[in-house]
């Protein structure tokens, strides 16, 4: 609850000071929350490891894009344009590799992510590498911008991330009723036991295309999102490996497989991002990659140390060791 | 058809060398089933190694080609022992994952280093033969090409007589069949998989240098070559090292005469595409026995 | 009345290897026949069969009318067929009852019916108490136990056990007979068991089914095959015929 109040209050000082640049990381932390979370559906419930999640970001993108050029549509129309197509392309790409398993499907996603480049930078229809940009109208007030996702001026940067609030939850709660139903239940036999799901009826493959149609679902709406805050479309931009890194990363170090996984990851990788271009600024160091570099080596360290992630360390009993209490063996193994 | 015998041509030196690229992904494959994202990054470093001591100190690539072989062994059973051997035991899952950090510590730390500026090697004795070529039958076969292609050729030549006709390859090759029963007579499992990460990165490196006198040199090169090997591999059967030689040429030729035909950014595409159908149709490869 | 499972001429091969060879048999409803033969006999290879996990080269397999020869694992569940492993295989992040559950779900697509359903399992096969432990934290025991309990949840009228007293203590093995007994006897179904054990296997069967080196050797009441030479033979070797 408290949470909550944080959440939908965060921008306001910033609002008052004039700092519109944390209402962006905010945004960014929403975004990359609600992508964790897309990413949790294939890589923590149904345990495939998708390393090209990025291409339906982009997918959702572009097609927001293209309907809102070409047919004028209302941005959340067109969001919902995206989602759809998005799940439809995704379906079709992933049925046929189905089939492959651990290591083999992660390079098959990589295979995808990498064949969607120069079809991104080629590509006629969508203008290739030259970008797709979206018209936005002047002026407007603050909830004609929510129901138009265009802000023009000042009220952007607050404007965005009460959208990407919006998004986030409505994600969050898709994903919670997911968990709890059939599917969810489906996911996660298939990841612990693929065999032994398919021996009490479940169609393994048709469980791992859902799983990744919710997630490409998610991405596109993240996409949409992206698209219309950026006001442009880049194949290079939409398609960057970040958008394959950041949502997997902010699940396994949130930790994997749990809800609020992703939001607890992002809150504590986009900050790091953004610290280190603020710090390294304009000097020598810029735009070395070194929050990868990071990254990498956090990567690393959870693989080798504490592959559940952060959620699994013990949290509660160092709080209880902290108040001073002694807390009592665990019962659970 | 010239056109064509010329792009096929081009395509089996190329693929010799993606062969050796591919080759110890191959050899880890094969004996640990684990993969490895950051198989590229190694050969990145080499190539960035070859560079960096032909720039600052004139040595020549081919004869860096050995210290480099040597101290990218020692990075391999560093990786090995330090991060590989414990997720090894765990899930797939932590497996891909490890490397996948591995991938990004690496390339953006060379990003830090060196920053994202392409790089070329000059005044290496491949880069000085540039030009020159052979003729045969109307097809212009481009001589440092040819002889990277045979130095390739000869390491593995090198590496097939070491795992098909020495101790130590046959007790790697035991290790692979089984685990258990290679312990049983004395070969120490852990000791074979460090010598193989070893093995497997120092080929994967020694690759990157003799690469890097045809290539630009720059910290993003390793990923495609990572899915390239990795797509090598599962045509050639999954650790099969002769197998993996006629798919690497396999490989080597699709591409070049992808590129002959389709615009230049697409010559990758048709790989991974039959990566994929690979994966889909014969899983065991196409050289290979399950 | 015609059989519930019938598997005619299975045949299967792995390269070199002829692990099922020209195999028929049948399985009437309601009845437990054991499947047993020294190691290599080719027994799990024809679970594996039956279950779909693999596919004849050769010959028919036929449930209830329905050829379930190419049929996917899932479908063979579907169907009516449910089985365990030799190698025990639970989803171990998941809890006992999330685990049984996941078999309900076969039969009904809500959750609370489902979770009702899994509860009721649980206290038959005697997980109850337990269902909230992460199922990889059980013992080997009562991980098989809750196989077999995930297992009755998609309802099966076939149930195939695989060596499901292997590794057990005598005790556990006592309660787990017990366990198979109860099943049949409560739920009624046809049940086919692989087993090692010969003191498990006989009094348990009504019938019995002898493989050796891939081939069926021979089929019927357990006191008979018991004292079949050839079956003897096959287990202990030359040196013990006409010593029954």
């Amino acid at each position: 609850m408290a949470a909550a109040l944080v959440a939908l209050l965060y921008p306001i000082p910033f609002e008052r000071s004039g700092q519109i640049y944390y209402e962006t990381v905010g945004f960014l932390v929403l975004l990359n929350a609600m992508l964790g979370i897309g990413w949790n559906v294939i890589g923590g419930w149904a345990g495939q490891f998708d390393f090209g999640p990025s291409i339906f970001f982009a997918i959702g993108a572009y097609t927001a894009a293209l309907l809102s050029i070409h047919f004028g549509w209302n941005a959340w129309l067109a969001l919902l344009g995206a989602v759809v197509v998005s799940m439809v392309i995704c379906a079709a790409l992933t049925y046929p590799v189905t089939r492959l398993r651990g290591h083999y499907f992660a390079i098959a996603t990589v295979a995808m992510w990498m064949i969607a480049q120069p079809i991104g930078a080629t590509w006629s229809l969508i203008n290739g590498s030259q970008g797709l940009f979206i018209p936005v109208a002047a002026g407007g007030s603050f909830v004609h911008g929510i129901l138009t996702m265009e802000f023009p001026g000042r009220g952007k940067g607050l404007g965005f991330y009460y959208l990407s609030l919006l998004l986030f939850v409505v994600t969050l709660l898709v994903a919670r009723v997911v968990e709890r139903s059939k599917w969810g239940f489906y996911f996660r036999a298939v990841r612990d036991d693929q065999d032994g799901a398919e021996a009490i009826g479940i169609d393994s493959r048709l469980y791992k295309v859902i799983a990744r149609c919710l997630m490409a679902a998610i991405f596109a709406a993240g996409g949409t999102l992206y698209g219309f805050w950026a006001l442009a479309v880049f194949p290079d931009q939409v398609l960057e490996v970040n958008w394959n890194i950041l949502p997997m990363m902010a699940a396994v170090v949130g930790g994997l497989g749990r809800l609020w996984g992703p939001v607890l990851g992002a809150i504590v990788l986009i900050p790091i991002s953004q610290l280190m271009t603020a710090t390294l600024g304009s000097g020598p160091l810029a735009g070395r990659g070194i929050d990868l570099i990071i990254y990498g080596a956090v990567i690393m360290l959870i693989a080798g140390w504490r592959p559940n992630g952060l959620l699994s360390l013990p949290w509660a009993q160092w709080a209880a060791r902290f108040r001073g209490r002694v807390p009592a063996p665990s019962g659970r193994g | 058809m010239t056109l064509f015998l010329q792009a096929v041509a081009d395509g089996l030196q190329m693929g010799l060398l993606y062969a050796l690229v591919a080759v110890g992904l191959a050899i880890i494959w094969g004996l640990m089933e684990m993969i490895n994202f950051a198989h590229g990054e190694f050969m990145m470093l080499g190539m960035f190694g070859a560079w960096g001591l032909s720039a600052w100190l004139g040595w020549d690539p081919l004869v860096t080609m050995v210290p480099l072989a040597v101290v990218m062994y020692g990075a391999g059973v560093l990786v090995y022992r330090g991060l590989m051997q414990k997720v090894q035991r765990g899930e797939v899952f932590t497996q891909i994952f490890a490397t996948v950090g591995l991938f990004f510590f690496i390339q953006n730390g060379v990003v830090a280093l060196f920053t994202s500026d392409y790089r070329f090697i000059e005044g290496s004795l491949l880069t000085r033969l540039s030009g020159a070529n052979l003729s045969l039958g109307g097809i212009r076969v481009g001589v440092p090409l040819l002889v990277g292609g045979l130095i390739a050729l000869g390491l593995f030549l090198l590496l097939y007589l070491l795992i098909d006709r020495t101790d130590f390859g046959l007790a790697l090759q035991a290790t692979a069949e089984d685990r258990d029963a290679a312990m049983l007579v004395g070969i120490r499992p852990q000791r074979m998989y460090a010598v193989a990460w070893g093995l497997g990165t120092a080929l994967v490196a020694v690759a990157g240098v003799i690469l890097a006198n045809f290539f630009s040199v720059y910290p993003q090169a390793g990923l495609s070559f990572t899915v390239l090997a990795y797509a090598i591999v599962a045509l050639g059967g999954f650790g099969s090292i002769l197998g993996t030689l006629l798919a690497a040429l396999l490989v080597g030729v699709v591409q070049s005469v992808t590129a002959a035909y389709l615009p230049p950014a697409f010559k990758d595409a048709f790989v991974f595409g039959s990566y994929i159908l690979i994966g889909l149709f014969r899983p065991q490869g196409l050289f290979g026995r399950f | 009345m015609p059989a519930l499972l019938q598997v005619e001429r299975c045949t299967k091969r792995f390269g070199g290897l002829v692990a099922n060879r020209d195999v028929s048999l049948a399985i009437e409803p309601g009845e437990i026949v054991g499947l047993i033969g020294p190691n290599g006999a080719g027994k799990t290879t024809l679970f594996n069969c039956i279950s779909g996990s693999l596919h004849p080269d050769e010959g028919r397999i036929v449930l209830d009318g329905t050829d379930i020869s190419r049929a996917r694992p899932e479908q063979v569940c579907r169907l009516g067929i449910a089985r365990t492993w030799q190698v025990v295989r639970s989803f171990g992040r998941m809890t006992v009852l999330e685990n049984v559950i996941c078999g309900a779900l076969r039969r009904t697509t809500r959750l609370r019916p489902a979770r009702a359903r899994a509860l009721d399992l649980l206290a038959f096969t005697g997980l109850g108490g337990k269902e909230d432990v992460v199922a990889a934290a059980l013992t080997l025991a009562d991980k098989k136990r809750l196989e077999i309990t995930r297992a009755l949840a998609t309802a099966p009228r076939l149930l195939l056990l695989d060596e499901a007293m292997s590794g057990l203590t005598p005790f556990e093995t006592t309660a787990a007979v017990e366990l198979v007994r109860r099943i049949h006897g409560e739920l009624g179904l046809a049940i086919c068991v692989v087993e090692h054990v010969m003191e498990v296997v006989m009094p348990l069967s009504h019938r019995v089914v002898v493989l050796d080196h891939g081939e069926k050797l021979t089929e019927g009441p357990p006191a008979e095959v018991a004292r079949d030479e050839r079956v003897i033979t096959a287990y202990l070797g030359d040196r013990y015929r006409g010593r029954a």
